[in-house]
């Protein structure tokens, strides 16, 4: 068995030289991302409004308006960033993981892993998407893509190897695999489940769903 | 019954179909108590006697809305033939066809179920009882017919189902899909999640 650590397909990620005032906009930016990170944790979505996070981030309201359109809107890049993140602890799962079960478990643990210390920022975000509006929803999409692609990249790996049976729908799984993974951070809402029980529950789930497509 | 009562009532009744039709006309976030009672015709502060939270305000909608769909169920189950798994696509057929004449409201109610501050008084997605059991009975005669694996895990088969279920919605959400490709969906996924459930 050969395997190809994902890594190698990472696109060399070199950042241009910014003028003064790109580069300015973007520190402001990172400010009221930092504050507004920290007031959802503290005070939960409904209860930070963007005055506080201007205050916290010692800027005007405007200046938090020139970067973000609304609170959502904040919100919103705070979230995918956060699943940005992801893909390297992700992959890095992956990397070594024998089989797609290993491979899918191995990687979602670490998501969780990765969420657990701002879990109910993350839940408070799942819960504002279910309501966004396309144009959100579309950004989000783009945001998770790398690591979404990543469940792809396992099936098809495993099915190469003749692990899964190719006469499935793999689109259709792996779409049913990533909404299991967010379905996951349900659970943990409300039964208060560990990291650990969070991702043994969605390694059942995976089971369930890996044992109707085993070769 | 006393008057009061009965006016306490009424009015409970008419906070709930207001708020209904708000969550369900310009969602959820968007919808303040506020504007619920204003539509109702009550005072704000009657709305709170009766109610703890906007949360609550949904929960009691949608348990009020199982009800409705129960009833719609079981005139239905009678006439539901076929195998197990014709049964459950169909099941979760009606499901789909019940909420998606409200899916914003349904939406509310799934995206609630994630809060990370739910309220002790609410009953979120994927807890209603009346459903497991209903789904948990099917799979259960699944095994005695031999068309669903004696060994097979029903719990976990539920949730895996539920789970499905519910993020389908997802294509509601952004794609404007409709209660028949939600359906289609779905099909889908309980067939495959049933050749894994195989008798061997």
């Amino acid at each position: 068995m050969n395997h190809i650590p994902m890594r190698m397909h990472a696109p060399a990620i070199r950042p241009q030289k910014m003028t003064r005032r790109a580069l300015a906009k973007q520190q402001t930016r990172e400010k009221v991302l930092q504050a507004a990170r920290d007031l959802f944790i503290e005070r939960g979505y409904e209860g930070a409004t963007i005055r506080d996070i201007a205050r916290a981030a010692g800027m005007s309201t405007g200046a938090v308006f020139a970067s973000f359109a609304d609170k959502n809107e904040l919100f919103d890049a705070i979230l995918n960033d956060d699943f940005a993140e992801l893909a390297e602890p992700m992959r890095d799962a992956i990397t070594g993981a024998v089989t797609a079960r290993d491979a899918l478990v191995g990687m979602f643990g670490a998501a969780y892993r990765a969420h657990s210390s701002q879990l109910p920022l993350i839940q408070a975000a799942l819960a504002a998407s279910w309501t966004r509006t396309p144009e959100a929803e579309r950004l989000r999409r783009e945001s998770m893509r790398p690591i979404r692609s990543l469940v792809s990249d396992v099936l098809d790996r495993a099915v190469e190897r003749g692990e899964l049976n190719q006469r499935f729908d793999l689109r259709l799984i792996a779409e049913m695999i990533w909404d299991m993974f967010l379905a996951g951070y349900r659970p943990a809402a409300f039964d208060g489940l560990s990291v650990e029980n969070q991702t043994e529950k969605l390694a059942e789930r995976i089971d369930v769903i890996l044992s109707a497509i085993k070769a | 019954m006393g008057v009061r009562e009965t006016q306490k009532l009424e009015t409970r009744r008419k906070v709930l179909e207001s708020a209904r039709d708000l969550f369900n006309e310009i969602g959820y976030e968007e919808t303040t108590i506020r504007a619920v009672a204003e539509r109702a015709g009550v005072s704000v502060g009657s709305v709170f006697t009766t109610f703890a939270s906007k949360a609550e305000v949904l929960s009691q909608v949608m348990d009020d809305r199982v009800e409705a769909l129960q009833v719609e169920l079981e005139r239905v189950a009678k006439h539901m033939r076929g195998s197990t798994l014709d049964r459950l696509c169909s099941l979760f057929a009606i499901h789909y066809d019940f909420e998606c004449r409200r899916v914003r409201l349904f939406l509310a109610h799934i995206a609630a179920s994630y809060s990370p501050s739910l309220d002790g008084g609410t009953v979120p997605y994927g807890r209603n009882a009346q459903f497991r059991t209903m789904i948990l009975d099917m799979l259960a005669e699944g095994v005695e017919r031999g068309e669903v694996c004696k060994n097979a895990d029903l719990e976990l088969t539920l949730d895996t189902l539920m789970a499905a279920y519910a993020w389908n919605y997802r294509l509601a959400a952004c794609d404007g899909a409709d209660h028949a490709a939600l359906t289609s969906i779905m099909d889908r996924q309980i067939r495959l999640i049933f050749s894994g459930l195989e008798p061997r």
